[in-house]
């Protein structure tokens, strides 16, 4: 009577033995990628993976080895989110192998160990590493190592409305060479409120909409610090040019005196910021290359360069005409076996191929990391990129890579919303900023 | 009995506000992590010595690749192929690099073609700088720096560890930064403001509001208007704001009516502080309402009716019942009621999280909303855990503070004595 069981589980655990001796051959491998702010246009930013584990698997079988990816792609559309469970994954040893992030969280990972350097896993004279902008390199580099490969660039102009720039007196050879002007310093952040503000009293666009700038806090805001000749690092420290931050702050507080941007602008609905810019209802505003991809794929404004002129950031007084590039960086997770690691530095290194990263930078209107990247059709043909890599990028520059920067922007940023909403006055504000500075960060910060 | 009350109290009362307490005396954040750190020269480490120890400093601030003899000997040790160590004997001896790409090119470039795994491998033999390798212990960096020549006196010893530790250590500056920050300051009023206003106009006043004018009501009628006033309590928080939301946003119900009266549309819920604060205190104020109505209304309910009706023979009014028979009995659900929903108020912030965030620019930021900000959830991702921890720790005591006074205001001892009439 009991023979029969006992048989059945006997050749039940001798089938489930031999499979796992066949599986134990096979060598499989779990790689999981996660992405911060990743929207629907970001997708290829962790599917490019799929593609490169798939050459990689290739490259093994071609060995004599047998190779089995599994990628797991987790993409967060936000940053809070994004990093406050990348954070506390981490720190419960369950970080992914691969994670997409702003270049600036390499500071602060690195120092607390949750990031290994991509340099001690891949040859960085070896293609296609050795072809990306040497520049963008430096930026997810920190403390002269390299911690991670540039997964796109990007750069953040300044969008006209063209319609409503015609309609307060400019020619058409006018718009056309505001980009040059904006460059050369000719049209600065002042003629910027000046021309919202013709906008709303020729009753173009409502109170408030003259000038749209982004409805949250982001790297932009940096621009017009730099506008207004502030500097954010110098020698491994971080500056806080007062009067600069001043004459930013005093900016947005004379916006919204003149009526043309909202007090209550920052914390609105962000779909609902996309659908007005995307629709004329504001007149001038603010984005990254990356907002094309949006308000062409899912905003529906087909005819973009009919109805938008861009530039870089204007410059203020005393300072310089800008723009930010804000790169994502494929970042090697700490607390994985050296094998782990090592198959994730070889797929981040495939995935960096101009014609896959091209893929990314296409659909999401980034800009490509290696000049070869251009070459590509598929980027070559793209008006939009070519033109913004041309207009844009050689007027770069970039967040500083210190392991204090996320506090010295909380403050910089949690000042500039008081003293755009009057919650406290410009000079208050500044005061604030800077006793905060000098109690929280001491002797790291150069204050003057 | 005693044992397991005791236990529960003990891991989940005293267990969170210990380790609290634990954290807010640390610098804990994301840079420093939480299981502690590692001993690593980088170029911050460097500056910070630059003061007290230029010469140090300028030594260990170059990245250096040396092929000696000591790298070999390890390299043979590994026993990779036997060309590499041979080679590198004849034809590179003593160079030294300035980086390890130009020494790992030198490595690449061996007749037998190393992997890059191996190239990785080999440079590590050769790296004599201590800058950005990760000692695990103190001791194995001050070994390395008298390798490169650096013997340090114990006090020096102490100052180049403390410059270059990456964990976290004790200390009681977050509190300093508490008390000495305007914004810290400006979040406490904003504290006390929202709790106060929220406590007395809603919390108990408007709830016994309800509870009185439900007691005379007949009891059909008064179960429907206690039941309707539950919704915004047993409503799921996200779904009672996002109605909020609709309510007030540019193209919710607000704007759509002044609209009709040719206004323009406009996000009421953030247009200024004191709209803010108006719909932050509604949203918390209809949940709290709720609460004390129910408390209200089972002791005004547990009245003996002989007491209403003997007033009404004497001819009492409605308002002397309320003053004379309703208020002096239900001062203990009073006590209650302020006790817990000022608790409860000092600590939750899930109803502003999702309706303001804290905005328009920090206009509705309350204490705890900040400590979450500052602990757990920024744009910037900088995590500071101490901090974070800290402002959690000052809301303890203010909870702790105000209950004392609480139970001093409404003579705790007298509710809980014997009633005279039983001596």
């Amino acid at each position: 009577m009991t023979v029969l069981p006992i048989l059945k589980s006997a050749t039940l655990a001798a089938v489930l033995f031999a499979s796992t001796a066949v599986f134990a051959a096979a060598k499989d491998v779990t790689i999981s990628v996660w992405s911060g702010g990743s929207g629907p246009n970001d997708n290829y930013r962790t599917d490019a993976f799929d593609i490169a584990a798939d050459i990689l698997e290739r490259e093994a079988a071609i060995r004599g080895e047998q190779l089995n990816i599994i990628v797991q792609k987790t993409p967060y559309s936000g940053w809070e989110d994004f990093k406050q469970a990348l954070t506390l994954a981490a720190e419960a040893k369950k970080a992914p192998n691969i994670v997409a992030t702003g270049h600036e969280d390499i500071g602060p990972w690195a120092q607390a160990g949750l990031i290994v350097p991509v340099e001690n896993f891949i040859d960085l004279d070896s293609w296609p590493i050795s072809d990306i902008y040497p520049n963008l390199m430096e930026i997810t580099s920190f403390n002269g190592t390299v911690y991670g490969i540039p997964q796109d660039a990007e750069s953040r102009p300044f969008f006209f409305w063209k319609p409503y720039m015609k309609a307060i007196g400019y020619s058409d050879a006018d718009i056309e060479a505001l980009p040059a002007k904006v460059a050369k310093g000719e049209y600065t952040l002042k003629n910027v409120l000046e021309d919202a503000k013709k906008m709303q009293d020729k009753g173009l666009v409502h109170a408030g909409y003259g000038f749209y700038p982004r409805n949250s806090n982001g790297p932009d805001y940096w621009q017009f610090y730099t506008s207004f000749g502030g500097v954010m690092e110098e020698e491994g420290k971080l500056v806080f040019d007062k009067a600069a931050m001043k004459r930013t702050y005093q900016y947005f507080a004379d916006l919204v005196k003149a009526g043309v941007t909202k007090k209550n602008h920052i914390g609105m609905p962000g779909d609902q910021w996309w659908k007005e810019v995307a629709t004329g209802k504001a007149g001038i505003w603010h984005g990254g290359t990356w907002h094309y991809a949006r308000l062409v794929n899912q905003e529906g404004l087909k005819d973009f360069f009919n109805n938008v002129q861009f530039t870089l950031t204007p410059a203020g007084e005393g300072g310089k005409s800008n723009t930010l590039t804000h790169p994502l960086a494929y970042l090697l997770m700490a607390g994985h076996t050296d094998e782990e690691t090592r198959i994730a530095a070889d797929l981040i290194k495939i995935a960096s191929e101009p014609r896959i990263n091209a893929l990314h930078a296409i659909k999401s209107a980034h800009l490509g990391i290696s000049p070869s990247e251009t070459k590509v059709d598929l980027y070559a043909a793209d008006r939009w990129a070519s033109e913004a890599t041309e207009r844009l990028l050689p007027h770069a520059n970039a967040m500083p890579n210190n392991a204090d920067f996320g506090k010295y922007w909380t403050i910089m940023w949690k000042n500039l919303e008081a003293s755009w909403t009057g919650a406290k006055t410009v000079d208050a504000a500044v005061n604030d900023a800077e006793t905060e500075l000098k109690s929280t960060l001491g002797a790291a910060i150069i204050i003057r | 009995m005693i044992a397991p009350a005791a236990v529960m109290i003990f891991l989940f009362f005293l267990m969170p506000v210990v380790l609290t307490a634990i954290f807010a005396m640390t610098n804990m954040s994301t840079a420093t992590g939480i299981s502690g750190g590692v001993w690593q020269v980088t170029q911050g480490a460097v500056n910070r010595l630059k003061a007290d120890m230029p010469e140090l400093a300028s030594g260990i601030a170059e990245p250096r690749f040396v092929i000696d003899e000591e790298g070999l000997a390890a390299l043979e040790a590994l026993k990779l192929k036997a060309g590499f160590t041979a080679e590198l004997r004849t034809s590179h001896m003593g160079e030294v690099f300035p980086s390890r790409r130009e020494a790992e090119r030198v490595i690449k470039a061996l007749k037998d073609r190393p992997s890059t795994r191996e190239v990785k491998q080999i440079s590590d033999l050769f790296n004599r700088s201590v800058l950005n390798t990760r000692f695990e212990t103190r001791d194995e960096l001050m070994a390395s720096l008298k390798r490169l020549g650096f013997t340090l006196t114990p006090a020096e010893q102490e100052t180049v560890a403390k410059a270059t530790y990456t964990g976290w250590v004790w200390t009681t500056e977050n509190f300093r930064i508490i008390a000495n920050s305007p914004d810290m300051a400006q979040i406490f009023l904003n504290t006390a403001f929202y709790v106060s206003v929220t406590l007395l106009v809603f919390n108990v006043s408007y709830a016994l509001f309800l509870a009185i004018t439900t007691h005379y009501m007949p009891a059909s009628t008064a179960s429907i208007f206690r039941a309707i006033w539950l919704l915004p309590r047993i409503t799921p928080v996200v779904i009672y704001v996002l109605m909020w939301k609709w309510l007030t946003w540019d193209s919710g119900f607000i704007s759509m009516f002044m609209g009709q009266f040719g206004y323009p549309p406009k996000n009421y819920l953030l247009d200024s502080a004191y709209n803010a604060w108006f719909f932050v205190i509604l949203i918390n104020g209809f949940i709290g309402a709720s609460m004390g109505m129910l408390v209200f209304s089972s002791a005004i309910k547990a009245i003996p009716q002989a007491h209403f009706h003997a007033s009404e023979v004497d001819g009492a009014s409605r308002w002397q019942q309320v003053r004379h028979i309703i208020l002096p009995q239900l001062r203990w659900p009073i006590l209650f009621v302020t006790c817990y929903q000022t608790l409860s108020l000092l600590a939750s912030f899930n109803e502003i999280l999702l309706s303001t965030r804290g905005g328009p620019g920090k206009a509705t930021e309350v204490w705890s909303l900040a400590a979450y900000h500052t602990a757990l959830q920024n744009y910037t991702g900088n995590l500071e855990y101490g901090l974070g921890a800290a402002m959690a720790l000052v809301l303890v005591v203010v909870g702790i503070v105000l209950s004392l006074i609480y139970l001093r205001i409404f003579r705790y001892d007298t509710l809980i004595s014997k009633p005279l009439i039983e001596d």
